[in-house]
Parts: structure tokens; C-alpha cells; sequence
């Protein structure tokens, strides 16, 4: 099952990367931030990839949970060890649409984007606002939106539960560029 | 107090402080340092871009959070907030690898010459499009 889905995904991002209305990034921006009165976790990932079908409006966001930085390693070693389990859940995905992309002017505007978003192999529908800015040569997202851990099935230990907010802010920012 | 009392406290004292300077040091241990740290596996992009291509659960198994080692002579070198970017590739291959490199590897960058043999070494954190390594460190 997980072969064939890798497979269906794969074909996904061949067929959208061939097209001529592709806009990519493989340096795009997340991170996440937890805040609790104990302290304040952020992880920083620069590897993104980021792929807007500007027919369409269609996003595709891929990510590696191994990619994301954090000031402690100790914290990052739990992070992938025990909390996201990234050996068996190497990639967090967000698959959705930025919703009337055709009818948006060549500048900076407010969209609403929804989708799902795919981490430690549980789904959540997910719907933002992002700021959007179009220039000639690149398409700029930024944006952030909450998630709560328990939507994701990530169980934090009873020890640190104080350390680690129910609620995570996650931020983004990709620049896109035309697909060659 | 009693001197056999006041050597109790003075013991669990002790466990205290050496119990806490453990936690304090663990809490605060640092990143695997890429340049002193052994290396898992030595590749040629292409021997690795294989390696995915041909089963990425494997591959993510064998070489997710490893320090491996690229060498070549056909790549790219572009820029990331201050920071160097080395992407090997070249017309046959449909994938590469991107190598995220330290801050501190910018000044060796700029001496590189044009399609010169170079080694790096880095920690893989998997595929997407492309082999993604970030902390890279340029070898020679």
C-alpha cells in the first residue's frame, strides 16, 4: 500500500513538474514554534519543495522531518526518535489548492488555501490565509496557520507534556520560480 | 547533628548536584560535528541518486540522519540566506543531490575552480525531488 501511494505521488509531481505552468522551489521555508511556560521550541527546515500549477491554483508541499533544525539536539533527537517517528515517517506533505488563483491580481494579495496536510501518516484539512505576491520571475508564499499535536497522533510524553505546547504555530515561505 | 547525619546530607548532596550536572549536559549536548564524525558511506552522486530511485524506503532506512560523503566534479554552486548551496547534477540524470553547506564553508567556496574534484560531506535527511544533505562540510 505505502509502495503504491509513493508510486501515485511520484506520478503526482512528474506530470505537475513536466507542465509549463509549474512553478517550483526547493528551498522552501517551515518551521514550527511551540511555546509553554517551561520553554520555547523552534525547528527551522530550508530544504522545502514547493509546487504551484498556476492553471490550476494546485499546491503540493513536501518536507523532510530529518531536515528540520533545532537549537538543542538533543531536542531534534526526540523529535524524530519519538515523537514524528521520521524513519517510519520520513516526509510531512500538504496537498491542496490556493483558491481563485486565476482571478488574482499581478500583485500582492490575501488567498485562502485548503487542503490536507499529511504528517506521521495521519491526515488534517487545513485552511489558511497566506500573503501571495507575483512578480515576473517568481512566486512568493508566506504565510502561517496553527496545529494542534493531537491531530497528528504524536504522543508526548507524560515527563516533558509541560515543555511542549498542545498548539503549534507553523510558518512558511517559498519563492517560487518558473519550472525549466 | 550527629557527623553521621551531617556525611548523609553531604552524600545526597553530592548525588544531587551529579545527577543534575548529567541532565544539564545531556539537555545541552551538542550537534554531531560532521568534520571529526566517522563517515557511513562514500558515493558518486549518481551511485546514490540510484540507490533512492531503486527503493526509497531502503534507501531512506540506510542513509536518513548519516553522515555521507559525495565526490565529484559536475555541480552547481548558488546561494540560500548568506549560505552555499552545491547541487550535483549533470543531463543524464533526472535527479541530484543538493548539499546545504555550514556558514563557515562560504570562504572555501569562493577558491573553488571551475569543475574542480570535490569532496563534501554532510547528513543526508532524504529524498524528494533530489537527495537533500544539510551541515555539509567541503573535504579537500
Amino acid at each position: 500500500m505505502k509502495t503504491l501511494y509513493t508510486l501515485i505521488f511520484t506520478l503526482l509531481i512528474v506530470s505537475q513538474v513536466k507542465s509549463q505552468d509549474t512553478f517550483l522551489t526547493k528551498t522552501g521555508y517551515v518551521s514550527f514554534f511551540s511555546h509553554s511556560l517551561v520553554e520555547d521550541i523552534k525547528a527551522d527546515n530550508n530544504q522545502g519543495v514547493s509546487i504551484i500549477n498556476t492553471k490550476t491554483g494546485e499546491i503540493v508541499i513536501q518536507v523532510l522531518m530529518r531536515s528540520f533544525m533545532f537549537e538543542k539536539a538533543l531536542m531534534q533527537e526526540h523529535f524524530n526518535e519519538n515523537y514524528v517517528e521520521s524513519d517510519k515517517y520520513p516526509k510531512a506533505i500538504f496537498k491542496g489548492n490556493i483558491l481563485n488563483f486565476e482571478k488574482l491580481p499581478n500583485e500582492q494579495s490575501t488567498v485562502n488555501i485548503t487542503g490536507i496536510l499529511t504528517v506521521h501518516g495521519k491526515e488534517k484539512k487545513v485552511e489558511t490565509k497566506a500573503i501571495l505576491q507575483t512578480t515576473s520571475d517568481e512566486i512568493i508564499l508566506r504565510g502561517d496557520f496553527m496545529v494542534e499535536v493531537a491531530d497528528f497522533d504524536i504522543k508526548i510524553p507524560s515527563v516533558v507534556i509541560n515543555n511542549i505546547a498542545k498548539v503549534v504555530k507553523v510558518s512558511f515561505e517559498f519563492h517560487h520560480v518558473p519550472y525549466k | 547533628m550527629s557527623s553521621r547525619k551531617l556525611k548523609i546530607i553531604i552524600g545526597l548532596v553530592l548525588i544531587v548536584i551529579i545527577i543534575s550536572i548529567i541532565g544539564i549536559n545531556k539537555y545541552n549536548k551538542p550537534h554531531i560535528d560532521v568534520r571529526t564524525s566517522d563517515v557511513a558511506f562514500t558515493f558518486t552522486p549518481e551511485k546514490l541518486i540510484n540507490e533512492y530511485q531503486q527503493d526509497e524506503g531502503i534507501a531512506t532506512k540506510k542513509f536518513a540522519n548519516q553522515i555521507l560523503q559525495i565526490e565529484g566534479d559536475t555541480y552547481t554552486i548558488s546561494t540560500l540566506n548568506g549560505n552555499s548551496i552545491i547541487t550535483f547534477n549533470n543531463e543524464t540524470l533526472v535527479s541530484s543531490v543538493i548539499c546545504h553547506l555550514q556558514p563557515e564553508e562560504n570562504n572555501k567556496i569562493l577558491n573553488l575552480k571551475k569543475d574542480q574534484y570535490i569532496t563534501i560531506r554532510g547528513i543526508c535527511t532524504g529524498y524528494l525531488l533530489d537527495v537533500v544533505m544539510i551541515e555539509c562540510v567541503l573535504v579537500n
